[in-house]
């Protein structure tokens, strides 16, 4: 039974329709991720998941239960915020403390003052538990302070500390890392995936960023325009995307989509070179796609670019290549040293890597071509 | 499933009911602050028979009446009967200068809001973009003076005219109000968040700084200005403290709330149909413009709320 | 950099007018409230404190303390409380609480002094619509408030004219002109408010509208309170226009509607004892500068809040 089970949700917002039935089931303990780029409807998801805006159809179940019906204050769930949505008035101590406090303390032992007099035992006993995740969170120095003496990194660490004070189903995250700068995003993302590890808890991740996705997630859900185009593994979803979508939205830099075609015959071209052969049968028209780093400079490779652009990382060298058959230039992963002495202007020669070739039909669905890994590569 | 039709149910009817509970509170409340709105035009529609008596609905029958006024001046009953609205409006105008008043009232709001932008905007800016020495001082200083009501030392400043022998002059109705604390507190708030860059580039191109002010600064502060003009014009337009204060008896420079309070003094003062047109008169231009643009309004009428 | 004496230009006629308007004013209170002064008179006799004593011991300045007081305690929570009230109201009714919005501001718009001229009618004790109203209720079961049953058998009261009741009336009217101003900024505060804040408080499990409104709202507005109380202040200390209108001798019914501003214009400019009404501004100056000034050290301590 999965913990978490999302089926058929529908919502529009206006004449928009935001979720086109989506689907989506979570294990327990898993980290799932929904990227997807800003407007695909993955924060909606989320917030009728949490139960902060109800679907026009549909059903979310928790735990084998429907709570469609029931309240966000009910369900069980912590979230944190994009804007981390600390009480500005609170202590961050005090922060931590409120969803303890709202679920545990009757109205007498939420009074200031008086609160902590009429229910000492329970106080004392958020107080710990308070302490403790600060400990966890290593910000037990900060316990004092007010959300606007602290710094983004430390304001996110808060957040993810109200909702870690109580055990809830799952956590719910909201694009938690977008109001950080790279450096600290980079660091949070290993920081969070330990954080999962220890909790042991089911975590839903909402991010635009692919590369959160695919560095954090035990499986990531790629939204489009209101639907899931693709659930997996990160792994499976960069290797084996299922349209052409997919294989665009994931990747960094964007793999290279070049027009191909297979011919009656059976053979495979791309760019009037044949790249392999497969069961003859209709010809058809192909997008062919290919990851930076399945292309690389060679130096009778069939096929040939002007370098119009060097993108250096150091670790590795981009290079866009201008092709005499295409309006978009193709970029290909180099190794720094191979390609210390090819400037902007130069012609280089490049091959691929035929393993990894992805066809996707015109409609941008993946496609097989029989038997293509099978044949014979050739050179 | 069927429970859970019926929660959605209940939920929808609970927040129809809190909703409809919402409007008829709040309808009430309207029903309170319309009433006099309501009474100054019904009032102002009808004959002061049915004023006394308290018949004929909210316009009254209309019916024409005989005119007191106008019999004692010995001419025909016949000539005499008039219109109610006709007679309200047409008295309101007679009786005393009310174009008059309402021109005073224009004059009057226009220099002061005209004059304290003049003043305003320059030592505005030169607090927001100009280093110079003694700049915190007058700072302070703006502070300190955004304190005092004006109203409330209007004792020594009728003194101040009164020596330099400006009672009783357009002068004595706008000079306490030339200057806007408010207003240079407002504008350098504005011009704090006006980027350098902006007034560096016009430095580049050439510009006096006096040229800055008008032809830079003064555009881009056009929202906030429009904010502050009605802020200013509501309160001038409104105020009765003042005017009362410093106009003693010279009806050429009455403002329309000194009209309207001198017709109440009157004997007249009984004769509520014209009285209420007058109010309504004096009353409608601001209502108006409000109407039209209710959304700047609320905004310069909040302004005072900027921190 | 090069030196510029723009800026002399610039500040100089603001600061010479605000040392000229308000400043010297000021100065010149101070001064002519230990005085004997009046206007016309050639000299003017220090008199020391007396001007100070006759406030603060006489019954005419009690009184005077009293209507004030009376007027500012009743007008202050009432309009900041219906001010908040229906700025939550029309805040939850999203769209359609715009026209309320502009019917609660109608009065802030509109002359005071028109308006004081129009309920005085409405109150006027026997064509007045609020007796006339109040006469129609008698026989149903309202007559069970015996207030009311008394009104129906004898009459009800003469309102403005009733020393028991004139202070409470003019009060009803500035609460009636001043809580939509209120509200406008409680509802400028309401909205800027992050929803985010909500959602959370729901996340934390804050089920009922008291929760949220305890744990987000109210101490969100706080700022926004702070102003509005101070604001609301100052604004009925210089209640001014309705008395004049209602009583332009005397200050009402025994004296019990004789405000501070009132007070000033009767002894200053009617009876020309300048000296008194000097001494009355500065006591009025001090007044609304200490309100201000714990408004400045509560603004202060929230700055941090961010």
């Amino acid at each position: 039974m999965s913990q978490i089970s999302l089926s058929g949700i529908h919502k529009s917002f206006g004449s928009t329709e935001v979720l086109k039935g989506v689907s989506l089931d979570i294990e327990a303990g898993e980290f799932v991720t929904l990227v997807g780029p800003s407007g695909c409807g993955k924060s909606t998801l989320l917030r009728i998941l949490a139960g902060l805006d109800s679907a026009d159809t549909g059903d979310v179940r928790i735990q084998a239960q429907s709570v469609t019906q029931t309240r966000a204050a009910d369900r069980n769930l912590a979230m944190v915020f994009q804007s981390y949505a600390l009480y500005p008035h609170l202590s961050v101590a005090e922060n931590m403390m409120t969803p303890l406090k709202m679920r545990e303390l009757g109205w007498a032992g939420r009074l200031p003052i008086v609160g902590p007099l009429v229910a000492r035992r329970a106080c004392r006993d958020i107080h710990a538990r308070v302490e403790a995740v600060a400990e966890t969170l290593k910000i037990t120095p900060l316990l004092a302070r007010k959300p606007g003496q602290l710094s983004g990194g430390q304001r996110q660490r808060v957040a993810l500390g109200r909702a870690m004070v109580r055990d809830p189903v799952a956590f719910l995250m909201d694009e938690p890392l977008s109001n950080l700068d790279a450096a600290l995003r980079v660091h949070m993302r290993a920081e969070l995936s330990e954080l999962h590890r220890r909790l042991n808890a089911t975590f839903v991740y909402v991010t635009h960023d692919q590369a959160e996705a695919l560095t954090m997630s035990d499986r990531m859900a790629v939204m489009m325009q209101g639907e899931i185009l693709q659930v997996g593994p990160p792994d499976e979803i960069y290797h084996n995307p299922a349209s052409l979508a997919v294989a665009r939205f994931i990747g960094s830099p964007a793999i290279n989509v070049l027009p191909g075609e297979k011919l009656a015959d059976g053979r495979v071209v791309l760019l009037g070179q044949r790249l392999f052969n497969v069961q003859s049968g209709q010809p058809r028209a192909l997008f062919i796609g290919l990851r930076p780093e399945h292309l690389h400079l060679a130096a009778e490779g069939r096929f040939e670019g002007m370098i119009s652009h060097r993108e250096n990382l150091g670790s590795d060298l981009f290079l866009h290549l201008t092709l005499k058959e295409m309006d978009n230039p193709v970029v290909i992963r180099a190794h720094p040293d191979q390609a210390r002495n090819v400037a902007r202007g130069h012609n280089v020669r490049f091959d691929l890597d035929p393993a990894k070739v992805l066809f996707f039909e015109a409609d941008g669905q993946r496609v097989t071509l029989d038997g293509a890994r099978q044949l014979e590569v050739a050179q | 499933m069927t429970e859970a039709v019926a929660d959605t149910k209940a939920l929808a009817l609970r927040f129809s009911t809190k909703t409809a509970l919402t409007h008829a509170v709040l309808i009430l409340g309207a029903l309170i602050v319309l009433l006099p709105f309501y009474t100054m035009l019904s009032l102002s529609l009808k004959a002061p028979a049915e004023i006394m008596q308290q018949t004929g609905g909210f316009i009254g029958t209309q019916a024409p009446f005989r005119d007191d006024y106008c019999i004692k001046l010995g001419k025909e009953v016949a000539d005499c009967m008039v219109n109610p609205i006709a007679y309200n409006y047409s008295t309101a105008f007679e009786k005393a200068p009310l174009l008059r008043y309402l021109l005073n009232g224009v004059v009057v709001t226009v220099s002061i809001f005209f004059i304290q932008v003049v003043v305003a905007l320059p030592c505005a800016y030169a607090l927001a973009k100009l280093r110079f020495w003694g700049r915190e001082f007058v700072f302070t200083l703006v502070l300190f003076c955004l304190l005092i009501p004006v109203h409330a030392i209007a004792l020594p400043l009728y003194i101040m005219l009164a020596k330099v022998g400006l009672t009783n002059t357009y002068a004595a109705l706008i000079i306490p109000w030339t200057i806007s604390v408010f207003g240079i507190f407002l504008m350098r708030q504005f011009f704090m968040t006006v980027p350098d860059d902006l007034i560096d580039a016009a430095r580049m191109d050439g510009m006096s700084e006096y040229a800055i002010i008008w032809r830079v600064m003064l555009p881009t502060a056009i929202p906030a200005l429009m904010a502050f003009g009605i802020f200013s014009v509501v309160a001038h337009w409104n105020d009765y403290f003042w005017p009362r204060i410093v106009i003693t008896g010279n009806r050429d420079l009455f403002t329309p709330p000194l009209g309207l309070r001198e017709f109440k003094g009157d004997a007249d003062g009984d004769n509520f149909g014209p009285m209420m047109a007058t109010a309504c008169i004096i009353v409608t231009p601001l209502i108006v413009c409000f109407l039209l643009a209710q959304r700047r309004f609320i905004e310069g009428i909040t302004l005072s709320g900027m921190k | 950099m090069i030196k510029s004496h723009a800026h002399i230009w610039f500040i100089g006629p603001a600061l010479v007018l605000m040392t000229v308007i308000l400043l010297i004013p000021i100065l010149i209170a101070m001064g002519l409230s230990v005085t004997d002064y009046s206007l016309g008179n050639m000299g003017a006799e220090f008199v020391g404190f007396e001007n100070y004593e006759k406030i603060f011991t006489r019954s005419a300045y009690e009184k005077m303390f009293g209507a004030t007081f009376r007027y500012v305690f009743v007008v202050v929570p009432l309009t900041v409380g219906l001010g908040l009230g229906s700025a939550l109201l029309i805040h939850s009714l999203g769209r359609f609480g715009d026209i309320y919005k502009t019917i609660y501001f109608l009065p802030v718009m509109a002359a005071l002094i028109a308006m004081a001229i129009v309920w005085e009618f409405a109150f006027h004790p026997t064509i007045g619509v609020i007796n006339s109203t109040l006469e129609r209720g008698c026989g149903t079961w309202l007559e069970l408030w015996t207030w009311y049953a008394k009104g129906c058998e004898r009459s009800f009261p003469l309102w403005l004219q009733d020393r028991d009741y004139a202070i409470w009336t003019v009060s009803f009217i500035g609460v009636w002109q001043g809580f939509g101003f209120n509200m406008v900024l409680y509802l400028a505060g309401l909205t800027s408010i992050p929803r985010s804040l909500y959602d959370a408080a729901e996340m934390d499990g804050a089920k009922r509208g008291w929760d949220r409104f305890r744990l987000v709202t109210w101490p969100l507005l706080g700022p926004t309170t702070v102003f509005v109380v101070t604001i609301s202040f100052i604004r009925s200390f210089q209640v001014f226009d309705m008395v004049e209108a209602f009583y332009p001798q005397g200050g009402g019914p025994s004296k019990s509607v004789f405000v501070m501003m009132f007070a000033i214009y009767e002894k200053g400019i009617q009876q020309n004892l300048m000296g008194i009404g000097a001494a009355i501004t500065v006591v009025f100056l001090a007044f609304v500068m200490v309100l201000t000034l714990i408004q400045r050290w509560l603004v202060e301590r929230r700055t941090h809040y961010a």
